[in-house]
């Protein structure tokens, strides 16, 4: 054993110590290499990446455009909401030593009772939307790619819902986020139903179409003024950043370095605000009117200028009710409803005019030179032809061309289509003169043409039969037409024969106040006028319908104005094939809903010597138009006209078309006013405008 | 050196004292001490003060320790390891368990690691065995097989806590110092390939997954980013984020918000490299080989073997700390828990350092100048 007492030569340990000494220069000038590879040569790369790690880009959602009626009372808005989003697949940031435990930073799924946990915190209209929301969370917790991501679980959550799940927010964890957004609502509900129309989640088609203009999740406009001005109403989204941790929350003081690495924030531009030229109080009291009844639609419109005043149809289905889900129930019961409430009837349904169809019946007629619109026919309550009876309502004894309007005579016409003074050419002419058989350009609801049959058209389809050309004289047969072409009919009767565009957009402006957009009235191009002469008859003869002690209208006359309308009473196609069924099967019988009755129509305009309002409605399964769709007319034009007196003596100055240029050529073109966006400003200054702000601020 | 007058005691030890070492340890803490402020909290609150409260303690432990002389330390190794080794037994009986594994032995409110203070009493109970052998005989299978049973001992009772980290830091210290006198470049060379052998054998049966998956991960941790190879991208960046001069003290976005993982443990390095870019870490790097160097050359001139044996233990215990540590964090090794000497929170291990910092001072007193 040697002593620890004395000193030692260790020279023999030499080349040992330097050996180790070797390794630990190599061993060091290995990690400064490594340093200066990651620190020095990749220096930007790893900066980049750690940027990528605390720089959070947020789409900033641009506030929708509002709509508005005539008098600037909203239609559609915007409500704050909350939206929760969910991390199906967050890491776990807690660090932990524990063998087998997930280390900080790794990705875990989150489990069952996590899912179940939220779910309890939320208010679902039925199992169905449980069911939904919980299979939203799963699958995307399944998807390795995307379930990284914080994902859109449920817009629109109620004030209840926020307080639940913001007072758990920390038990559950960094996977749970609600975020601040917007839901649209729509204050006046089913009344403008069809006018606003709604938004909804875009679809998966609409999504491509888009070519990356919108993002899963976008609710776009799915009908009415909020499909049709979509992109006018969208605004342009902004973007926002912001620095993170590594829980995804803001952080409230991030170093200096991480806020200079932001990139700028862009600011959303707001939608624009659509003002219509829906009068809501004209509207509410078409809804009145309808009261009682089961399906119906009522179109009333300025004749002189197509400005759309009420655009109704019953039944309609709130709109609010699509911005969040709809319990399985409640849609089947609208599904299975015998009134279709999900059908525009002003101009998604074609129906036939019936009598109101003899207008153009007769200026077909008067156009031909041999017609002697003097001469007496003798009514004797039916015609045969071709083997056939053709009814009439009365024995009206000899009418002349006025009387058989006033009456209503169908026999009368029935003659002059045998004689073939009307022929289905003709009359074609004339109701496409009338704009029939052709969409009116107001470019809402997927609008239906009508149809107006040739004789070409009748060979074509098969359904020539020798009397068809009687049927079609009194608007049966193969002719069809909406509400809102009967509206626009008797306006250009009403206004001497020209026949207007119809339009409900007044202007557009931005957030702002800017113009960016506004309307003139427009004729529809290439029609040919109607005669003077023979629309001063027929208007004559109107009157008298509404008038006259014999007119079918006049137990409908209202006291303080001259109306000049046509009742209708359109049987419905297969009518007797329903009346047998209706034998056969005790179907449930649903008060006010016979449908063994025909469909009743009004169509007319006041005051007759100068006309402001023409109104055209339709009560299905309403009996005689006189009865059913009169006093809905007369309710309407009542109303409006009483307004008018009302505004007269302050607020004349405002009211249109005082003060309105007449429209330039090409200025407008309602069939594709999407894409033909005037300049910013272009349009004329716009003096309603300070009014309309006022009546806002009043509001 | 002036002749007359006798140094006072006081002077003695000002004259005697390896104050190199001295400023080297000081420097080292106090940047690790700055490196934890960032990687916790922040403010010297919290884990940064009762780390403090942990280097005070060593730091006096490494006075005591120094003021002795070596050869008190050479009487008591046996006793010492003894003893070291009965608190590691004490481990599995009494010990506190914490996640799952236990480590650790309570005494009052702190706790401690007895397989800490293992490293240092397996350097003193090696360089006096060591020292102890007759210089002439040389090769004894036997002789040899002593120093390892040292080492295995220990190791035994450390890998069931479990604690691999510890384990393999204990191995590669151990066989540092008998490398110094005992080992043939043949001997070192059949010892690195049985441990090759036996890691593969035991990898593919005995290591948990867990300490599989890591070695798959080390290697490509892009394919496990959303899961344990996290860590290592989180770490790379955070170190390639510094550039060359850093982000500034507690400006680090990888560190301070939240985005490396075990910051004040086992990845503090990729803190200090991400607020200190290359500068600094060029810095720490030559303040730890400063170190090493330091007590290799001490070793060199130590007045007796044992002296030598300890000084080289002191250097292999940060060397194998400072490159298994800094390895792991810049990708070139596996993760492991191996921590940074001073820089990684653990009480028991900077009591244990500042006592290898105070033997090398003892050694150091008395080495040939």
């Amino acid at each position: 054993m040697s002593s620890i007492h004395k000193p030692e030569d260790l020279r023999s340990l030499k080349p040992r110590l330097q050996a180790m000494v070797v390794v630990v220069m190599i061993a060091f000038t290995i990690l400064l290499g490594r340093l200066c590879q990651l620190q020095v040569l990749d220096g930007d790369h790893y900066a980049r990446k750690a940027e990528r790690n605390f720089v959070d880009e947020v789409i900033v959602e641009a506030p929708r455009g509002r709509i508005f009626d005539a008098r600037s009372r909203p239609l559609a808005t915007n409500r704050p909401a909350y939206t929760l989003y969910v991390t199906p697949r967050p890491r776990v940031m807690e660090e932990s030593d524990e063998p087998g435990a997930p280390r900080a930073g790794t990705r875990v799924p989150i489990d069952d009772d996590a899912i179940e946990e939220l779910t309890s915190l939320i208010t679902f209209v039925d199992d169905d939307d449980r069911a939904k929301f919980q299979g939203a969370i799963r699958s995307r917790r399944e998807d390795k790619v995307n379930g990284i991501y914080a994902t859109a679980i449920r817009s629109n959550l109620s004030w209840e819902e926020y307080a639940q799940i913001t007072a758990r927010e920390s038990s559950l964890g960094h996977w749970v986020e609600i975020r601040e957004s917007a839901r649209r609502f729509y204050p006046r509900g089913a009344l403008t139903a069809f006018v606003t129309g709604y938004v909804g989640e875009i679809t998966p088609e609409g999504l491509e179409n888009a070519r990356g203009s919108y993002r899963p999740g976008d609710r776009v406009g799915k009908t009415g003024i909020e499909r049709q001005w979509e992109n006018y109403l969208r605004g342009r989204l902004g973007k926002r950043s912001r620095v993170v941790d590594a829980r995804r929350r803001t952080v409230a003081d991030p170093p200096p370095g991480a806020i200079a690495a932001l990139p700028p924030d862009e600011d959303p531009i707001p939608g624009q605000d659509i003002y219509l030229s829906l009068d809501l109080e004209l509207q509410r009291a078409a809804e009145n009117a309808f009261e009682g009844v089961h399906a119906g639609a009522v179109v009333a419109l300025e004749p002189d200028t197509g400005r759309i005043l009420a655009m109704l149809s019953v039944p309609a289905i709130d709109p609010n009710h699509w911005q969040q889900p709809i319990p399985r129930e409640l849609y089947q019961e609208w599904v299975s409803s015998p009134f279709k409430p999900f059908i525009d009837r002003t101009i998604q349904e074609h129906f036939f005019p019936g009598s109101t169809y003899k207008v153009v019946s007769a200026l077909a007629a008067l156009s031909d030179p041999t017609f002697d619109p003097e001469r007496e026919i003798p009514c004797e309550r039916y015609v045969r032809y071709g083997g056939r009876r053709f009814k009439c309502t009365h024995k009206h004894g000899p009418v002349d061309l006025h009387m058989a309007l006033v009456q209503s005579c169908n026999v009368y016409f029935y003659t002059l289509a045998m004689e073939e003074i009307l022929t289905l050419d003709r009359m074609e002419v004339f109701a496409r003169r009338l704009g029939l058989g052709e969409r009116t350009g107001l470019g809402l609801n997927s609008e239906v043409k009508g149809r107006i049959p040739t004789e070409a058209f009748e060979a074509r389809e098969g359904t020539y039969q020798r009397g068809v050309r009687l049927n079609s004289a009194i608007g049966q047969g193969n002719v069809t037409a909406t509400v809102l072409q009967l509206a626009v009919l008797y306006g250009a009767l009403a206004n001497g024969g020209r026949v207007m565009t119809p339009y409900l957009v007044d202007r557009i402006e931005t957030h702002d106040h800017k113009l960016v957009f506004k309307s003139a009235p427009q004729q529809r191009a290439g029609l040919e006028p109607v005669a003077n002469d023979d629309r001063d008859r027929i208007h004559a003869a109107l009157i008298g319908v509404v008038n006259d002690e014999l007119g079918t209208a006049y137990s409908e006359r209202p006291e303080t104005v001259t109306v000049a309308g046509k009742t209708g009473t359109a049987q419905v196609a297969a009518l007797d094939r329903r009346r047998k069924k209706k034998k056969d099967d005790d179907e449930l019988e649903i008060e006010g809903w016979d449908t063994t009755k025909d469909h009743a129509w009004f169509a007319g305009y006041a005051p007759a010597d100068q006309p402001k309002i023409a109104v055209a409605a339709l009560v299905e399964h309403g009996g005689v138009g006189a009865d059913a769709a009169a006093p809905i007319v007369m309710h309407v034009i009542d109303t409006y006209l009483a307004s008018l007196e009302q505004q007269k003596p302050d607020q004349a100055r405002r009211r249109r078309p005082a003060g309105v240029p007449p429209p330039l050529p090409g200025q407008r073109r309602p069939n594709d006013g999407v894409s033909n966006r005037p300049e910013l400003g272009a349009g004329e200054p716009d003096e309603d405008a300070p009014a309309a702000e006022e009546e806002a601020k009043a509001e | 050196m002036t002749l007359g007058t006798p140094p006072s005691a006081l002077g003695r030890i000002a004259r005697d004292v390896d104050w190199f070492v001295v400023i080297l340890t000081i420097g080292v803490v106090a940047l690790a001490m700055v490196n934890l402020n960032s990687a916790g909290a922040g403010t010297w609150s919290g884990k940064v003060m009762s780390q403090g409260r942990w280097v005070v303690l060593g730091a006096i432990a490494a006075v005591i320790v120094g003021a002795l002389n070596y050869r008190v330390v050479y009487r008591l190794a046996y006793v010492a390891y003894a003893a070291g080794i009965g608190l590691l037994a004490l481990v599995p009986l009494i010990g506190i368990k914490r996640n799952d594994a236990r480590r650790w032995l309570g005494i009052g409110d702190y706790q401690f690691q007895p397989s800490e203070l293992m490293k240092v009493l397996l350097v003193m109970v090696l360089a006096r065995y060591l020292h102890d052998l007759p210089r002439e005989r040389k090769g004894r299978p036997l002789d040899m097989l002593a120093p390892f049973a040292f080492i295995g001992l220990p190791v035994a009772f450390i890998i069931v806590q479990p604690d691999l980290s510890t384990s393999i830091i204990c191995i590669l210290i151990g066989t540092s110092v008998i490398a110094l006198t005992r080992l043939s470049l043949r001997t070192i060379l059949t010892l690195l390939s049985v441990g090759l052998v036996l890691f593969t054998l035991g990898w593919v049966s005995f290591m948990r997954d867990y300490q599989r998956s890591r070695i798959d991960v080390w290697l490509n941790p892009e394919a496990y980013a959303d899961d344990e190879g996290y860590q290592t991208i989180q770490a790379i960046t955070s170190v390639g984020n510094g550039g060359f001069f850093g982000r500034g003290a507690g400006q680090g976005t990888q560190n301070k918000l939240g985005f490396l993982p075990y910051g004040e443990t086992d990845f503090p390095f990729a803190v200090f490299a991400e607020e200190w870019g290359f500068a600094g870490c060029a810095l720490g790097l030559s303040l730890f080989l400063c170190l090493i160097l330091w007590s290799l050359n001490v070793a060199s001139r130590a007045r007796d073997r044992f002296a030598a044996l300890l000084a080289v233990g002191v250097a292999a215990l940060f060397f194998w700390h400072v490159i298994i540590n800094i390895g792991m964090v810049l990708q070139l090794l596996p993760v492991t828990g191996v921590t940074l000497p001073f820089f990684s929170v653990g009480g028991s291990n900077a009591l244990t350092l500042m006592i290898g910092i105070g033997l090398l001072i003892s050694v150091s007193r008395e080495r040939k100048r």
